[in-house]
């Protein structure tokens, strides 16, 4: 058995960003400390697989994502998420160019200022929100792409699902995450505020 | 660099892929191709590049809570 030093010093600088996608993936904070504690557990049992100078990230988020998979998701209901209907890529700065050119806003402020204001004025707690209301599929795919810096291969090894099915799950869920963050400012005249202040953020 | 051969629909296409470093060197080539020669489309990648680096970004801020990495090495030390 490896030192726990060893593997903790590993583990650590990963810790924060381990609970953010244990956080994402089982939406309760209680059963996202539990699931890190579980995944590290499992790592450092499975140490010595471990290759030395290889990508310990990679590696532990699979382990982190699979424990999910294989415990954790049978444990919850699925909340109310976002409706599946499609929305087209790129949806937040589509959205943005058509509040431009109604002609709302400040003048000279194009639709790629609006749409980083909105984002710029969502509330760390809102984006989750928005990561949150998306169905599973969808929502481990982003949690592993926005906080684990995974390539879609990465991702694919830790859903066990084929490079094709995260490309697709990634781009449809990040268009989904856009109509919700959208949606999300709308309804808290974010992005009236944007519109009139501009690029502040 | 050659011209590009995509359209911007095709180019827009690629998009997501073009933006998280997948697309295939030769298509990487392409959309670059694309890219210098017009205006519209590079604003548009630059753009939706900014908004995952933003999204990214808040997301990140989540910290762990306190205690745990000591609930974590409790655990392992009693393996």
């Amino acid at each position: 058995m490896a030192s726990p030093l060893e593997f903790e010093a590993l583990l650590a600088p990963l810790l924060d960003r381990a609970y953010g996608l244990a956080l994402h993936l089982t939406r309760d904070r209680a059963d996202a400390e539990d699931l890190v504690q579980e995944a590290a557990l499992l790592a450092f049992r499975g140490f010595q697989g471990f290759t030395p100078g290889t990508n310990f990230r990679a590696w532990f988020f699979r382990i982190l994502t699979n424990a999910f998979i294989t415990s954790h998701r049978r444990k919850k209901h699925e909340p109310e998420t976002v409706p599946l209907d499609d929305a087209p890529n790129a949806y937040l700065q589509r959205r943005a160019h058509e509040v431009v050119a109604d002609g709302t806003g400040r003048p000279g402020l194009t639709g790629g200022e609006l749409a980083s204001a909105v984002i710029g004025k969502l509330e760390t707690e809102q984006v989750e929100a928005a990561i949150a209301a998306l169905p599973e599929e969808f929502r481990a795919a982003s949690a592993l792409y926005f906080l684990a810096d995974l390539s879609y291969r990465e991702i694919g090894e830790s859903l066990g699902v084929p490079i094709g099915t995260v490309r697709s799950r990634l781009h449809r869920g990040r268009a989904l995450l856009q109509r919700q963050l959208w949606r999300l400012a709308e309804d808290h005249g974010l992005v009236a505020a944007a519109a009139r202040g501009g690029g502040d953020r | 660099m050659s011209p590009s051969r995509l359209t911007c629909a095709e180019t827009f296409a690629r998009l997501d892929d073009y933006v998280d470093r997948e697309l295939a060197p030769d298509e990487v080539r392409e959309v670059v191709a694309h890219l210098e020669s017009c205006v519209v489309c590079a604003g548009e990648f630059e753009i939706e590049r900014r908004l995952l680096d933003d999204i990214r970004g808040k997301l990140r801020r989540v910290r762990a809570p306190a205690d745990l990495m000591a609930k974590v090495s409790s655990r392992l030390r009693a393996e």
